[in-house]
């Protein structure tokens, strides 16, 4: 099937590649890549209310390519994928796909063009087996009867065909993230993709998942597909890709190889400015008392399954303590159980000596403790509250926004309009709803909300995650500075650099466990990496 | 003497559980798709006044009649489900508030009552009604004969369709996409199932459910129009729906259950036996919902089983 | 989506639009409504002019719009405050009946207390088993997370049937049992002229005490909604419960609190029922009035501002009155609950469209909510 269409495909891609070419508009250096054009995107444009998303951006890709799109968050990536994929219309722009100018009214027509895509926040349903999830949506022959036994045999050989092993009985929910990952390939080579486009698909995945995945992207780049892969980390777009688009706000700068091409360099397009790779700058101070004590801590998960396991640890006064694992290795359960959010079955936690109890969100926040939650909008935010409403989120019970028995407006407007002017949020004003404001500004107004009430412990789980670079920076800035001033800060990522930039001890979790707690500096990566995936 | 009061009041039962079953099938297939219906009420009280009005009026071979009005049942339930749909789906609006606007606007003091009023048919005895078949002429089988197999051709049709939807929602292709679109939308658009043709489509089904069950009532159960005359059944219907944990099988045994609860009051005061005041039995299948829900939700919470995880919510694909 | 249409949120919700809609939306429903009239054989025209006379001009009219109007007020309001919560208390019916028990059981034992304390008594009465009555469903909504709408709502028919077991099938307290008609047809036991509520008489127009009290709650739970710390919870659980929970806010006891008052101010409809108009438990009139049901539909229509509720239970208690007043062939009884579905339609309907713009598919692509797009990169 692939070999046929590198022949077929040949001919046509060329007679219609060559005018792009000569109109310019193209902003690809012509590669010698092995097969013909897969897709080519020409000036493809997308406005949103007040502000363009894509800008006349082109690149192209040929057949058993690894093309890797750079940039950072929000320079446009993503919509660049809703418009491959029809989920999105482009506003101006050109499509063209194995030669033929295409125009996607959905993501069927995508598919049925052979275009798959693997979300960043993976399209699975849950409660389904991988086989019914497989063929989601996909009936060729097209017949109306389904049998589950049928189909899990015709999943299980298209396993094997690709060399995708997972089983197909298990239901989503039992699996890894890598091996949920490992579906939402197995689905697109099921449906005989031709172009894949990988969207951020190393975020949750360990050092080692992530070579698995690489090697695979090389597989099916040799079967001749093509694989556009989607990142914003420089060392694993040198690692997998043939070339690199690199986006910028909005615009295409420019395609190279990565052969010949270095981290820095890249780096210097990406951001439109040379930069040098440095961390941002750790204190060094000794560590003070400990101030938050787990010991031997267990909870259950939602499903009523243990997820903690006898947790034992403590953070010190200005110190970080990382904590590394894959997502669902009772992450989410620890930072709950410390805020009071969720009730522990065995142990008990100390703040200065002092027991919280458990399952009890107030006495959590009475004894000290800030919470930044991974879920922003869903627990840390009321998004149809405003500004100064969610900065009084957790003071409003005391006498400080009161007069009289009366909430006081005025001053929480003036309490707003400090921290807004503080913490740097931009934002019309305080009565602004927070659900109006972007990412980086909601995260600004949850730390404001958070770091003002001066906290023992801040739990801060996944704190950057899909911000962008200047909010990234500016919320690591703000949790080491916070450390400095005799803060312990508990700090909770999937993002293995973010947990070694920022972490003076980093813990593993691995089942609900702690494999272990090792000071960062002189970590060693792979040996962390092992352990997140339990092998150490 | 006490086994005839068993079987007297499964026969009952029966008769009782139908409509429970029917609306019930209806309101699982649209939660299924993610859509809460809450004007079941209303949309069986419209089913059960067309269908009455049509039996009424029409001229013709019972058989002919009846058929005619069934199908005006299922027609007038899928419009009120229509309106669900266009302010659930479409405008947005909450579908509690929504489905509770569509209750009260076709319910008891709304549309269904000026229909009845309009059309002249309150308060007179139905011409055509659904008798009981002897099926496989096994009726006189000791007590199996009497509880199975001399249904009326409802009964059986609500058997088939039983079947039929286990069928449907776990050996068909569009079965297996409707679980995906009530779980989770977005995964199921990605993959090119239109979200919004399959909530359309299961509301409007289960609009059409409500009408049958509301028509079993005049049709069937007692072949008379009055106000109101499906009396919270609706409302089962959709407790049902969540006790059942969101299956077929499940949910025809409880619409049973609720049917023995409901024939136990007039089968024991027809025989004169009355130990509780007569309004204990009345409020028993209420009472007992109560209790189920509650039973239902204390496993319910621990493992939350069932649900579609989408339920409630409505889709829209920038959020996915 | 793939509907022809497409719906984006606006930003901002201009003034004017915020305004014109519910009068557009209103009209509108009088324009289907009209159809559905003359579709039906009657005269759309002189329907309405009717309807008017009988609920403002009429001798009588206004007095009994108010008549109508005030224990929708309550239940409007038991609606209305609820639902500000996201709780679904679906159960002001069934609250109002218990409510009608207590305050003429309370009526009934304490008949020799001077007037003023035990109206208050009767106030108080009514609005405790309306409250407890609430407590049912929210006791099982906040320790089991059992659905509140379908078990608030069971206990109506509940409540119901208990009400009519304690006049027409048994020797209750509340039942009549000496004079001699009673024992055919079963009533209630009147309550001493003390026990019924004052109104206010201006000429032909009496404004009953009910109202006046029923406004005054509004105001009341109006400044609790906007300026206490309990109305700031609730307006916090409302709009996301994780993050009350995460705020430290004691969740179960607000649930517990909210639904009792709510089903207090339903209660109190109970009382005014029996105090200002009644006088007597009488289950078959309650019943059919089905104040609690229409009570959701205030609260809807009022977009659940308690303030609003006082106007819009004028308006459906005009529309209620001049239903009953016109009764007969010409305006069947189920008009009214009908003409109340299509109004809750349209300005549902309209409240929604006013939030968002509408546009044809093919013209434009929806773009994410300045909110929707976080943590995906949808745009920047």
């Amino acid at each position: 099937m692939t070999d046929s269409a590198l022949d077929a495909g040949g001919d046509q891609a060329a007679q219609v590649a060559g005018p792009h070419q000569a109109s310019g508009s193209s902003a690809s250096a012509p590669g010698a890549m092995p097969g013909a054009l897969a897709v080519q995107a020409v000036d493809m444009t997308k406005r949103f209310p007040g502000v363009v998303a894509n800008d006349h951006v082109s690149f192209e890709a040929a057949e058993g390519e690894v093309h890797a799109l750079l940039g950072e968050n929000g320079a446009g990536k993503t919509t660049l994928c809703n418009l491959l994929m029809g989920l999105y219309r482009p506003d101006e722009g050109k499509l063209s796909i194995s030669g033929r100018a295409v125009r996607f009214h959905s993501p069927k027509d995508a598919q049925d063009a052979g275009i798959f895509m693997v979300h960043q926040h993976l399209r699975l349903v849950d409660s389904m087996t991988v086989a019914e999830n497989v063929v989601l949506g996909w009936s060729k022959p097209r017949r109306l009867r389904f049998s589950p036994r049928k189909v899990e045999k015709a999943v299980a050989e298209a396993a094997e065909r690709f060399q995708m092993p997972v089983d197909p009985k298990a239901r989503i929910w039992q699996l890894s993230l890598g091996e949920r990952q490992r579906v939402e390939i197995l689905k697109a080579l099921y449906r005989g993709a031709k172009i894949l486009i990988l969207d951020e698909p190393t975020t949750v995945l360990t050092p080692q998942e992530a070579e698995q995945l690489f090697s695979s992207v090389r597989d099916m780049a040799a079967d001749g597909r093509t694989v556009i892969f989607i990142s914003h980390k420089l060392p694993e777009v040198l690692a997998v890709a043939d070339r690199v688009t690199i986006l910028r706000q909005g615009r295409s700068i420019t395609t190279v190889p990565t052969a010949g091409t270095d981290a820095e360099h890249l780096a210097g397009l990406m951001v439109g400015r040379e930069v040098s790779l440095e961390a941002t700058a750790k204190g060094s101070e000794e560590p003070g008392p400990v101030v938050l004590e787990l010991a031997g801590v267990s909870a259950r998960g939602d499903l009523g399954t243990e997820a903690l396991k006898t947790v034992t640890f403590d953070v010190r006064a200005g110190e970080i303590l990382g904590i590394a694992g894959v997502a669902g290795n009772g992450q989410r359960e620890l930072a709950e159980v410390i805020t009071g959010l969720r009730g522990t079955t065995a142990g008990e936690i100390r703040i200065g000596g002092t027991r919280l109890p458990m399952g009890d969100p107030r006495a959590a926040i009475d004894l000290g403790i800030a919470y930044v939650p991974e879920d922003r909008m869903g627990t840390g935010i009321s998004p149809n509250l405003s500004i100064a409403e969610n900065l009084m989120l957790k003071s409003y019970r005391g006498k400080t926004m009161r007069s009289g028995p009366v909430l006081s407006n005025r001053k929480a407007n003036a309490n707003a309009r400090e921290m807004i002017k503080r913490f740097d949020v931009r934002a019309p004003g305080p009565r602004t709803l927070v659900r109006q404001l972007s990412g980086g500004n909601i995260q600004k107004v949850l730390l404001a909300r958070e770091l003002s009430s001066e906290p023992r412990v801040v739990v801060a789980a996944s704190p950057t995650r899909g911000l962008d670079v200047g909010a990234t920076q500016y919320v690591r800035q703000v949790l080491v500075e916070t450390a400095q001033h005799g803060v312990a800060v508990l700090m909770v990522s999937e993002d293995l650099d973010e947990i070694f930039e920022l972490s003076d001890r980093i813990a593993v979790f691995y089942n609900g466990k702690v494999v272990g707690i090792v000071p960062a500096a002189g970590a060693n990566r792979q040996q962390i990496g092992l352990m997140m995936a339990g092998a150490a | 003497m006490n086994s005839n009061i068993v079987i007297a009041v499964l026969v009952s039962a029966i008769g009782f559980g139908t409509p429970l079953v029917l609306a019930g099938l209806g309101e699982l297939l649209a939660e299924r798709s993610g859509v809460l219906n809450l004007g079941v009420e209303g949309m069986m009280l419209m089913g059960a006044v067309t269908a009455f009005f049509v039996s009424q009026k029409t001229h013709g071979p019972t058989a002919l009649v009846l058929l005619l009005a069934v199908l005006a049942s299922m027609v007038a339930g899928s419009a009120m489900a229509l309106i669900h749909a266009v302010l659930s789906i479409t405008i947005r609006v909450n579908q509690i508030v929504s489905g509770l606007a569509v209750t009260i606007f076709a319910g008891i003091i709304g549309l269904s009552s000026y229909l009845g009023q309009v059309w002249n048919i309150g308060g007179v005895a139905g011409h055509h009604q659904f008798n009981g078949i002897d099926l496989f002429g096994l009726q006189n089988l000791p007590i199996v004969g009497p509880i199975i197999f001399s249904e009326d051709a409802f009964v059986y049709a609500s058997w088939v369709l039983v079947l039929a939807v286990l069928y449907y929602l776990y050996r068909t292709r569009p079965g297996l996409y409707l679980r995906a679109v009530g779980e989770n939308p977005a995964a199921a658009d990605a993959m090119g199932i239109n979200v919004t043709a399959y909530r359309y489509v299961h509301t409007l089904i289960g609009g059409a459910l409500a009408g049958l069950g509301g028509a079993y009532f005049t049709l069937a159960l007692a072949p008379i129009w009055t106000d109101g005359l499906t009396a919270g059944f609706g409302w089962i219907a959709i407790a049902l729906v969540i006790f059942a944990f969101w299956r077929p099988d499940l949910l025809v045994l409880g619409a049973y259950l609720f049917g023995i609860f409901s024939a136990l009051g007039p089968t024991l005061e027809t025989r004169g036996i009355t130990v509780l005041p007569s309004e204990f039995y009345s409020a028993l299948p209420f009472l007992m919902t109560v209790i189920a829900l509650a039973a239902a939700s204390t496993s319910w919470a621990n493992r939350r089983v069932g649900t579609p995880a989408s339920l409630g919510i409505p889709y829209t694909r920038e959020e996915g | 989506m793939t509907g022809p249409l497409h719906i984006e949120r606006r930003l901002d919700t201009p003034k004017w639009l915020k305004v014109a809609v519910p009068f557009a939306s209103i009209l509108l429903a009088a324009i289907i409504v009209a159809i559905l009239l003359a579709a039906t054989g009657h005269n759309p025209f002189s329907t309405y002019h009717q309807m008017y006379s009988a609920s403002v001009t009429a001798d009588g009219a206004l007095t009994s719009t108010f008549v109508y109007a005030t224990p929708m007020l309550f239940t409007g309001l038991c609606a209305a405050f609820a639902f500000r919560m996201r709780t679904w208390n679906i159960g002001g019916e069934g609250q109002l009946y218990m409510g009608a028990v207590g305050a003429s059981a309370v009526g009934l034992v304490l008949g020799d207390w001077p007037r003023p304390l035990l109206i208050i008594a009767m106030v108080i009465g009514g609005a405790l088993a309306g409250m407890l009555w609430a407590c049912i469903p929210a006791l099982l909504r906040a320790y089991l997370r059992t659905n509140e709408i379908l078990t608030s709502l069971m206990l109506n028919y509940v409540a119901g049937f208990f009400m009519y077991y304690l006049i027409y099938d048994s020797s209750s307290y509340w039942r009549d049992l000496t004079t001699p008609g009673a024992s055919v047809f079963p009533t209630g036991k009147t309550l001493v002229a003390n026990a019924s509520w004052p109104g206010i008489t201006i000429g032909t127009f009496t404004l009953p005490m009910g109202f006046i009290l029923g406004v005054g709650l509004a105001v009341g739970l109006l400044v609790l909604i906007r300026s206490t710390r309990y109305g700031f919870e609730m307006r916090v659980m409302g709009d996301s419960p994780q993050a009350a929970n995460y705020s430290g806010i004691r969740t179960k006891r607000k649930i517990l609190s909210v639904m009792a008052i709510s089903g207090g101010v339903a209660g109190i409809a109970g009382s005014s029922q029996i105090g200002d108009f009644g006088h007597v438990l009488d289950p078959r009139g309650l019943q059919q009035a089905q104040y609690g049901y229409t009570g959701i539909v205030v609260a809807a229509l009022a977009l659940y501002n308690p303030l609003a509720v006082v106007l819009v239970s004028l308006l459906i208690g005009g529309l209620t009155s001049a239903g009953f007043a016109l009764e007969g062939p010409s305006f069947p009884t189920g008009l009214v609950g009908t003409m109340e579905g299509i109004i809750l339609f349209t300005v549902l309907g309209g409240e929604i469209l006013a939030r968002y713009r509408i546009g044809l598919r093919h013209r434009a692509v929806t773009p994410a909510s300045a909110g929707a797009n976080f943590g995906t990169e949808v745009a920047p």
